[in-house]
């Protein structure tokens, strides 16, 4: 058996410096380990993680898994699979990418000029090739059940660098796929669990688009005093009842709440307000153009959450899921999510904070390199393409391979667990040693699973 | 020309094929390439059973008309009858012969040929375009060899004879393309030399559809993703088994339980070697069972009553209190349209209002208060129209009972008219085999299901039930909205309610904008309407008074609902017939015919014929035959997991393969199989199983037992549950005396029509009303803020099992929102009104909001608080950032309050609001 992570006496002692007070400390400790942020055992390479998630599975072949032979086998017929699955070549030209010269499509114009930065891992397979279940995996490590998410267990290990902002925050999320379960803490303390601002819904967007103010912000009467009043009796009237009715855990998690939130009024709007962001910096981001606006936004919103100190930034983009018309649509999709994250990267190499952050972009599976519908590619979870950049991996690289044709990772095969462990790693967090005790055991984001993709380490 | 008129008589439906390139065309290869346009209109009209093909039955017209259509005289109009006569005049797809590039051709066409077809070209010609022009596709070699209404686009190496070539150097007005501005000089050029290179194009920028196949040898080790159904395997599976009344099993601790359920649950304990906590206070459980019961906090008389009823069957006289209030229909009825997936409006692209769609939340609520069999509560939802009625009443609840196939989110703007009939027949059986079935029957839509036994077979079985359906949704066509359907008018004589009342102010709002609009229609000149944004202006504007027109109709000056609101949403019976496979769902791949009927894992001997109509009726009866292994413990299983928090099995909407297996198999079966024999009443289940000692247990936490049993599968504690949205606002309106009990007359939505594009629409609907959450508008993708914050559901597909988060948004809500501190200043108010000293407010107001007195601590801390915060300075003036905030601001200004008094009892009472106990049942 490993020994678990506990927290050190630095950790609680930050904790109690940002303002709960005694009555707060007592219980917290009462309840240690269930809310104390845990120290990193390992070296950590980065800090902090900005996840870019392609919900509904961008096709790995027409983006960044170059098959130049899948142009000769163009149309032929695939026995072994579907009924009559024949080969579709990309569309789209790879070219050779920065100095490292990796292929990537030239549906990334302005990425491409950050291949230096980045790692492709070219074999990636998972599970199921059903969204809801493979989404789930992707950030749960776990389809059959409930559990924490990767962003919780990242916080979880690692705590909150800003105590003015929640510590792990899903900008757009989707609705379905599981919904709040992928940004859940499951059988974590509830302020593990993501802060979710702006929801993908088929209308209008709760608390904005994720790139707008949050609703309910500001209170319509009170002064900050005067709630800061209110909140203490509410504080105080919890812990009566939780002390004469025997401890209840959520009360904690509840008075946390009301503290998070309320401290994150005074910066979440200033975070969220870009009005203090360049001309330039917006131009770059393409926010101001109808296609890059939105994710755009999200991506300056990232970066500015990074370096305010937000441990785990997940950026939610749906719409890769393209059974048809492939030509048209993932070029406007790839065209939506370009400029926005060479922006992205860019920024943070030049502010530095990219060598402490880890980007990481990827969908819950890939598509198959066999045509559907003449214009569309369907699920393939045997062999597909994520990527990662900063916080401790070497860039310019690709890792893995799937078949000539893309459809099965052979070389460098990553499951979502490896993906997992590596990227705790990078954290600083040993995945066999970040455990959580439930239900009579032990806990891990990675279950009895999991290699580091140690060839990708910087 | 006679095809162009037969398709013009038959179909009714003007050929656009002439616009574009068509407009110079040679008359007979037009002729040729519009055959293929009728018979794709003549496949969208009358090819019923989705094969591809129009035979003799499918077509309803004269013989003679079928026989000249026939040619080939197979019995069938199939593309053969509609192909080209001479293939030699145009290359036939497929031809590639002068299609392989060299490289430095290769390099020529992707250089300057392909970014020009890209460019000034698909838009309007290729694949991926929605509005293909002239038949004619450049988006591949093969296609332009075939090319559009007017014959081959490119004949390689003949520049005159490519009609291409003829466009681009504009040198015939009418024929010119691009349509707005000739291309420059020297991209004429190239494109000429490219035709004259022999057009090549080289495969890799190909479309797939013209290229030669060629065969690969299978790939090694990758297994195929076919896999073979075994039937008889599947039908092995637990919940495909009838339930079998087992006997509850033989407990050590005989005197603690007091029931079936009680002696199953204990049995588990023991054999675990966990042990019951105590019971629950008499408050506890009061809270418990009337939130679970009504959605709403038990009153501080009631809650005395109950205290001090000392006398024996004081819980059972509690629970028959609770059961014949009409807010049991308000709770369970909620619960019900989470599966049913209930929303008034489209969702998707579009949301489209449904004016209509409450009918079928009342005759929910009203079926759950009258404790309608669950069986005959099924049946008419799924074929009331095909029912016998006793009089007109009931015919109008079987019609409105429908509703339940026509309310689920739809693509109103989906061009294909085949496309939306089978994503929203998608729809109804996504709903109603996940809803009242368990099973994920949808997945079968494509190929085989992945973990259960249904091959596609089995779904296109069950669709032709559907297709042979006509669903009612209402909703008038116009320009946004190309999918519009009838309503049901309610039967003559019936007692329904017109409608919901209009008021003054949309009223006005529509007299007015139907004023300018018509205005707006004067002035345009008429002359002038050959401008196209002239021409779409006057469309979008004709629509918009149709449309209001439509709408005020129903409803007299007033503003109330007239007897033409008397209208519903709902299904009849369509033409009936058997529909073909399509593999991997696609219309363009159909396969053989299968016949109307159910999934074969659950066809057993006890499964009715369907032999005539849709066969809907034969599906009620399928599924609520007493054999059917599902639905009764699907039921069962739903209800279980309102009243005790997890179900027996925790996937409730998955009982196949995929889902869990229950925790309690042969409970589940005794409750399924009981519950069917004692006439599906679910009033009667729910009195059982609160009356169980399980029920009564505490929340308390055992440190042994959970070492065990962490999760309390074996239910030996009650688990700490946080109440539902429509719970947590409906207890706030209660708490704070400004509930109005009385169940609205219709609904919002019902006095909208159209589109909710604009947020303020969204915004007038959702505002704050003093009702009850469930009559609320549920409209899709905008839900009342107080609901999406606590995780009601969106309603776009089943959901019976809330997600439940803890989120620092919702403590936002609950401190800034302007609507809670509205209730809190009248929570307030009715304190201070109700009691005079600041001890007996103290008091009242815990008592209220949370069902006990406050400790003395309690009211020291609250009493100092009050002190305080009188102190401090007083508020500042609002000023919201959001646009939530400014709406509601604007709404009605959120005075400051009265008195500094008034604000420090508000400021409290806001606490009680937002305390975790105020929304916790222990």
């Amino acid at each position: 058996m490993h020994e678990s992570i506990r927290p050190s006496r630095r950790d609680a002692l930050r904790l109690l410096s940002s303002g709960f007070g005694m009555l707060a400390l007592r219980g917290i400790a009462g309840a240690a380990p269930q809310t104390s942020p845990l120290a990193p055992k390992a070296a950590a390479r980065a800090k902090r993680v900005v996840f870019l998630c392609m919900s509904g599975a961008p096709s790995h072949v027409d983006t960044f898994d170059h098959k130049p032979g899948l142009v000769k086998r163009d149309g032929a017929t695939l026995s072994g699979y579907r009924r009559g699955a024949k080969l579709m070549a990309s569309p789209w030209k790879f070219l050779p990418s920065g100095k490292s010269g990796l292929m990537i499509s030239e549906l990334f114009p302005a990425l491409r000029e950050q291949a230096d930065e980045m790692c492709l891992l070219r074999g990636m397979y998972t599970d199921v090739p059903a969204h809801p279940q493979a989404f789930a995996k992707l950030h749960t490590g776990s389809f059959q059940f409930v559990r924490p998410s990767l962003g919780s267990w990242s916080l979880y290990g690692l705590g909150t660098e800003n105590e003015n902002l929640p510590g792990f925050v899903t900008l757009n999320p989707p609705s379905r796929n599981g919904g709040a379960q992928n940004y859940g803490s499951a059988f974590l303390p509830a302020t593990y669990q993501g802060l979710p601002i702006g929801l993908q819904r088929s209308g209008r967007r709760r608390s904005g688009d994720g790139s707008g103010p949050v609703d309910d912000i500001r209170n319509p009467r009170m002064t900050r005093e005067q709630q800061r009043a209110q909140l203490d009796l509410l504080e105080k009237l919890q812990r009566e009842h939780a002390r004469r009715e025997g401890g209840n855990d959520d009360v904690e998690a509840v008075i946390q709440s009301y503290e998070l939130a309320f401290r994150m009024q005074s910066d979440l709007p200033d975070l969220l307000d870009l009005g203090s962001e360049s001309k330039k910096t917006l131009d770059a981001y393409g926010i101001g153009d109808d296609e890059t606006d939105q994710f755009g936004r999200q991506c300056l919103i990232a970066r500015r959450m990074a370096e305010a100190g937000v441990r785990f930034i997940e950026v939610g983009m749906g719409g890769w899921d393209h059974h048809r018309r492939l030509r048209e649509d993932l070029p406007a999709k790839c065209r939506e999510i370009d400029r926005p994250i060479a922006a992205l990267l860019a920024d943070l190499k030049r502010s530095g904070l990219l060598d402490e952050t880890l980007v990481i972009w990827g969908g819950e599976f890939g598509r198959t390199p066999y045509a559907q519908n003449g214009d569309g590619r369907d699920h393939n979870n045997r062999g597909f393409t994520t990527w990662m950049a900063g916080g401790g991996v070497k860039g310019g690289t690709s890792y893995g391979a799937t078949d000539e044709n893309g459809i099965e990772a052979v070389e460098g095969r990553t499951s979502i667990h490896d993906w997992h462990a590596t990227i705790l790693h990078l954290l600083g967090l040993d995945h066999e040693r970040l455990t959580y005790p439930y239900a009579g055991r032990e806990f891990r984001l990675t279950d009895v699973h999991g290699e580091v993709v140690r060839d990708i380490l910087a | 020309m006679m095809q162009r008129s037969l398709s013009l008589t038959l179909v009714g439906v003007t050929l656009t094929a002439g616009l574009g390139l068509a407009a110079a065309a040679p008359a007979p290869l037009a002729q040729e390439r519009d055959r293929q346009q009728v018979l794709e209109r003549l496949l969208r009209r009358y090819d019923l059973d989705l094969d591809g093909t129009i035979s003799e039955e499918e077509f309803p017209r004269s013989r003679r008309a079928f026989r000249r259509l026939d040619r080939d005289r197979d019995g069938a109009l199939t593309r053969a009858d509609f192909a080209p006569r001479d293939p030699s005049t145009g290359a036939a797809p497929g031809d590639e012969a002068g299609g392989a590039a060299s490289d430095a051709d290769a390099a020529f066409f992707e250089e300057r040929v392909l970014p020009i077809l890209e460019k000034e070209c698909y838009s309007c010609h290729s694949s991926g375009t929605r509005r293909l022009k002239g038949d004619l596709r450049v988006d591949s070699r093969a296609s332009l060899l075939a090319g559009g209404a007017t014959g081959p686009a490119i004949v390689p190496g003949d520049l005159d004879a490519s009609l291409l070539i003829e466009a681009v150097r504009y040198e015939d007005p009418i024929f010119a393309m691009p349509p707005r501005e000739a291309l420059p000089d020297e991209a004429v050029r190239d494109l000429e030399r490219w035709v004259e290179m022999g057009a090549p194009w080289p495969s890799a920028a190909d479309d797939v559809h013209g290229t030669e196949a060629q065969v690969v040898e299978d790939l090694a080790g990758s297994p195929a993703l076919d896999r073979e159904i075994d039937l008889e395997e599947g039908r092995q599976a637990w919940s495909f088994q009838t339930p079998t009344p087992h006997e509850a099993p033989d407990v050590a601790d005989a005197d603690w339980a007091w029931t079936d359920v009680d002696r199953f649950l204990l049995a588990a304990m023991e054999e675990r070697g966990v042990e019951p906590v105590e019971d629950a206070d008499r408050r506890t459980w009061l809270r418990r069972v009337t939130f679970d019961l009504t959605g709403l906090p038990p009153t501080p008389e009631e809650i005395d009553a109950f205290v001090g009823d000392g006398a024996e069957g004081a819980y059972e006289r509690v629970v028959d209190r609770l059961l014949a209030s009409p807010a049991v229909g308000e709770r369970f009825g909620r619960h019900w349209l989470d599966v049913a997936r209930y929303g008034e409006s489209s969702g998707k692209q579009t949301n489209i209002v449904y004016p209509h769609a409450w009918r079928y939340r009342d005759f929910v609520i009203d079926a759950v208060n009258a404790d309608m069999p669950y069986d005959e509560f099924l049946r008419k939802q799924i074929a009331g129209d095909l029912l016998e009625a006793e009089d007109a009443d009931e015919r109008a609840e079987n019609l409105v009972a429908t509703g339940y196939l026509a309310i689920g989110p739809k693509s109103h703007n989906e061009r294909d008219p085949r496309q939306f009939a089978v994503d929203l027949v998608d729809e109804q059986i996504d709903a109603m085999s996940q809803g009242v079935i368990g099973l994920t029957l949808s997945c079968a839509r494509c190929h085989d299901h992945k973990f259960d036994p249904v091959p596609i077979e089995d779904y296109y079985a069950l669709a032709g039930i559907f297709m042979s359906t006509e669903t009612r949704f209402g909703t008038r066509a116009t320009l946004g909205n190309r999918r519009a359907a009838d309503l049901i008018d309610l039967p003559e004589g019936a007692d329904v309610a017109f409608g919901p009342t209009m008021d003054s102010e949309l009223r006005r709002f529509l007299d007015r904008t139907r004023r300018r609009l018509n205005r707006s229609q004067e002035m345009s000149p008429k002359t002038s309407g050959d401008e196209p944004l002239d021409r779409l202006k006057k469309r979008v504007e004709n629509d918009q008074i149709d449309v209001i027109g439509d709408l005020l109709e129903r409803f007299d000056e007033s503003g109330r609902a007239n007897a033409k609101n008397r209208l519903a949403m709902g299904a009849v019976d369509g033409i009936a017939r058997d529909i073909a496979v399509l593999e991997r769902g696609e219309l363009d791949r159909p396969g053989d015919v299968v016949p109307r009927g159910f999934p074969q894992v659950l066809d057993g001997e006890w499964a009715p014929e369907i032999e005539s109509g849709s066969g809907r009726l034969e599906l009620s009866e399928w599924i609520t035959d007493p054999q059917h292994p599902l639905t009764a413990r699907v039921w069962v299983n739903r209800v279980w997991l309102h009243l005790f928090g997890a179900g027996i099995v925790r996937t409730p909407d998955n009982f196949g393969a995929g889902g869990m297996a229950p925790d309690h198999p042969e409970l589940l079966d005794r409750l399924a199989h009981d519950f069917v024999a004692g006439g599906w009443s679910t009033k009667s289940l729910v009195r059982e199983l609160v009356l169980t000692h399980a029920y009564r247990l505490a929340s308390s936490d055992d440190e042994s037992s959970a070492a065990v049993d962490p999760e309390a599968v074996t239910r030996w504690r009650m688990p700490d549950r946080r109440l539902e949205a429509e719970a947590i606002r409906d207890a706030m309106l209660v708490v704070s005396g400004t509930l109005d009990p009385e169940r609205p007359v219709g609904s919002p939505t019902g006095a909208i029509e159209g589109t909710i594009r604009r947020e303020e629409l969204a915004d007038y609907l959702t505002r704050e009303r003093p009702v009850r959450s469930i009559y609320l508008p549920s409209l899709r993708g905008h839900l009342v803020d107080a609901l999406d914050v606590f995780d009601a559901p969106d309603s776009a597909f089943v959901c019976g099992d809330r997600e439940e988060t803890s989120v620092a948004t919702q403590a936002l809500y609950l401190m800034n929102d302007a609507d809670v501190v509205r209730l809190a200043d009248a929570f307030a108010e009715r304190v201070m009104r109700e009691a005079d000293s600041e001890r007996a407010r103290i008091e009242r107001a815990f008592e209220l909001a949370v069902g006990r007195e406050p400790s003395r601590r309690e009211k020291k801390a609250v009493s100092r608080f009050l002190a305080d915060f009188k102190k401090l300075e007083p508020s500042k003036s609002s000023t919201s950032s959001s646009r939530r905030g400014r709406r509601r601001a604007r709404e009605s200004e959120l005075a400051r309050p009265k008195t500094v008094e008034h604000a420090a009892w508000s400021a409290f009472a806001q606490t009680l609001f937002q305390s975790a106990e105020f929304r916790a049942i222990g």
